[in-house]
């Protein structure tokens, strides 16, 4: 009895390698289980600690559609992750198209920038704390140096809100230049000589060459920044930890806040599953888009 | 040949994910050391440079030199205890003893071992029953001290103000000696929105004392009383108004409020008396006290209720060595040693406490037995869980977020869920 090759399994042409197992088992354990399980849970009143849990069906996220802090904490998540991913893109962009030029010192720059990055947003959002501190904080002194009065910054929902996407931006702002510059450096440079024979100025250039050539590194960039934005929830933490009141919550701090301090796991659950199909929505959404317009430019 | 690769894929595959698989697989029930040795867990809830932790140390280490083959872990506490025992309990991973940080009744008691047969049993605080026992009469854990908290002030800035504490036995009293600090400079309540417990302590403590005993029971039955709780936050709402709270509330921290006191800038703080210690570590000469606050039913009243205290879970295999040591900790001297780091009034009766610089503010309020000492708010009268949104609420309209109204909406939302 032989086995024809046929019937060995096959994934698009190509034979099963039993060496995919270990990545699909930690994918299984650290992904795809706590996704399961955590619709699961939406689906029940659990407290978060106790033994006893009822299925409660979709008690919880009818409920979502009723709760003004849910609503506060989703509108919060979009200015967020759009206040966030258009200030990294503007300053991102600005930062490459200044340091793709051979300027003195260009590469310490480029590492400074890159710097915060690197550092956790806890840390990050702990040093903007103190710098906004309304007794002791940097900015204040800076404002009463001016001639002015001393602010609490961070009373204010609105001015709080700008400032989470400021401090937000001003951390990742390195990621968006470091794809900006990896896509400036990979434009041939004769596209421009031809430009500049055709009598293009530098605007014109840029309209009609960086631009179109950029859109991979567009793409790139505003999802990474998209995603980053709309779960952010260290930076919200040390900041305002969502007050006054609920007005800063995001929905990613909200589900913190619910799961562990109102102790309503499964509603907190509810909130996290609707939070995954908005952004993974999104996401699919502003891929599509991108990509159908780097195709229509091709 | 090639089924023999096929065979190595498989196994190395096979060898990967059994070692991913050992590696994830938590390691919990600890229960022996070397050589036969019992090894206790014990959440205790004080951070690591907490004096009160070098004490328990030094009455741990005695334990264990009396008790060879008893090994007790103390583990110091991290900023996020509440929700690192919640998780520890949702994943059966228990601590065998650990700090119910107010909550042995209410949260934790279906976890933990009864202790009200036990040999010190007797001498426990009575006071304390309303907030730790049930309505068998059993309670669940050791109370190391007994929770009594006012309005903390500075004594030395109500003097210069010309107020007497003693004498702000209702709210229009209370309001007017604001009104005078608030002229004289002083930033009359000080609270905090970053700590935001801060806020949550001023609903609560009106709480417990705006209600008539048919009112509270209401609570009790599933009647939330709107009208009482406007009435507590109409209360906050105008102080906020008239600017009677600190202008950095919302960034201000623990340590801000403690030295805030400590120097003479803010006069009243609604906060337990751990609050001192802080203020003390700032200025050493403050001189500070605690008030009975004012009630809209009846006389100014005192809170408390469970202060620090430990239980035992009552699935652990080292109950008996666990209880032994509970015991252990129990004794007078060792707890009042403990009590007295704390700064608090111990939980046993046989037990003895130097108070300090709060020994005036008991001498006056609490020894007498004339002022009620009545239970926190949320613990006896609203669900498990509601705390989380009384805070935020009370914030909210701290910081003009929201109205006495919005917030009373909320709060009665979560009152019912949560039921």
């Amino acid at each position: 009895m032989t086995t024809s090759r046929s019937s060995i399994p096959r994934f698009a042409g190509r034979g099963l390698n039993l060496l995919y197992l270990p990545a699909l088992a930690v994918l299984g354990v650290f992904t795809l289980w706590p996704l399961v399980n955590g619709v699961m849970l939406s689906l029940s009143n659990w407290d978060g600690y106790s033994p006893e849990r009822s299925f409660v069906g979709l008690e919880n996220y009818l409920r979502l559609f009723d709760d003004p802090n849910f609503r506060t904490a989703l509108g919060n998540t979009f200015i967020y992750g759009v206040g966030s991913t258009i200030l990294q893109q503007v300053i991102g962009l600005g930062l490459a198209l200044a340091l793709d030029r051979s300027v003195r010192g260009r590469n310490v720059a480029r590492a400074i920038i890159y710097l915060p990055v690197l550092v956790s947003p806890v840390v990050m959002g702990t040093m903007y704390y103190l710098f906004l501190s309304y007794n002791s904080g940097g900015l204040n002194d800076l404002v009463i140096a001016l001639g002015g009065e001393r602010t609490a910054w961070l009373s204010d929902s609105g001015a709080a809100i700008a400032l989470i996407v400021v401090v937000n931006s001003l951390q990742f702002m390195g990621i968006s230049m470091v794809i900006y510059l990896a896509g400036l450096q990979s434009i041939p440079t004769v596209y421009y000589e031809a430009a500049r024979l055709d009598g293009a100025n530098a605007a014109q250039s840029f309209r009609h060459i960086t631009v179109p050539m950029l859109q991979p590194a567009f793409a790139t960039s505003i999802v990474l920044n998209l995603i980053g934005g709309m779960k952010l929830f260290d930076v919200i933490q040390v900041l305002t930890a969502g007050g006054p009141g609920y007005s800063t919550h995001s929905v990613s701090t909200l589900i913190a806040k619910m799961y562990f301090g109102s102790q309503r796991a499964g509603y907190a659950s509810a909130m996290g599953v609707v939070l995954f199909l908005i952004i993974a929505v999104f996401t699919l959404l502003l891929n599509t888009m991108l990509n159908r317009r780097r195709l229509e430019q091709l | 040949m090639k089924n023999s690769t096929t065979a190595k894929h498989a196994a190395a595959a096979i060898a990967i994910v059994a070692t991913a698989a050992i590696a994830l697989t938590g390691c919990s029930g600890d229960t022996g050391g070397g050589g036969g040795e019992v090894k206790i867990e014990m959440q205790t809830n004080f951070g690591s440079t907490d004096p009160s932790l070098k004490v328990l140390q030094k009455i741990t280490d005695a334990y264990e030199k009396d008790n060879a083959g008893v090994k007790i872990d103390l583990v110091p506490s991290t900023d996020t205890y509440e929700d690192d025992i919640k998780v520890r309990l949702s994943s059966n991973d228990i601590p065998d003893i650990w700090a119910t940080h107010g909550w042995s009744l209410l949260r934790y008691s279906q976890f933990l071992e009864p202790l009200n047969e036990q040999p010190w049993a007797k001498d426990f605080n009575t006071a304390l029953a309303p907030a730790m026992e049930n309505a068998d009469g059993q309670f669940f854990a050791l109370p190391i001290d007994t929770d009594v908290a006012g309005i903390v002030y500075n004594r030395t800035v109500l003097k210069d103000a010309g107020i007497d504490p003693a004498q702000l036995t209702d709210w229009d009293q209370f309001e007017a000696a604001l009104k005078t600090l608030k002229d004289a400079g002083i930033t009359p309540i000080s609270s905090s929105g970053k700590d935001s417990w801060f806020a949550g302590n001023i609903a609560d403590f009106l709480g417990s004392g705006d209600f008539t005993d048919a009112e509270l029971e209401g609570f009790k039955d599933g009647t939330f009383d709107e009208k009482g709780y406007t009435r507590i936050l109409d209360h906050v709402a105008s102080w906020q108004k008239m600017g009677w709270f600190n202008p950095d509330y919302s960034s201000a921290t623990t340590d801000d409020l403690g030295r805030s006191l400590a120097e003479g800038k803010t006069a009243f703080v609604f906060v337990q008396n751990y609050l001192v210690a802080t203020a003390l570590g700032f200025n050493p000469d403050a001189d500070l006290g605690y008030m009975p606050i004012p009630s809209e039913t009846g006389k100014p009243f005192l809170v408390g209720g469970e202060g620090r205290a430990y239980g035992v879970s009552k699935t652990s295999p080292n109950k008996k060595q666990a209880l032994d040591y509970l015991a252990y900790l129990a004794e007078p001297d060792n707890l009042s040693e403990l009590a007295g780091s704390i700064g608090g009034i111990p939980g046993l009766t046989n037990a003895t406490s130097d108070l300090g610089v709060l020994t005036a503010s008991y001498d006056a309020f609490v020894k007498p037995g004339d002022v009620p000492l009545k239970p926190y708010f949320d613990r006896v009268y609203l669900p498990n869980g509601i705390w989380d949104t009384m805070v935020t609420t009370t914030d909210g309209v701290i910081t003009g977020q929201m109205t006495p109204a919005d917030a009373v909406t909320q709060m009665k939302s979560s009152y019912d869920s949560l039921r």
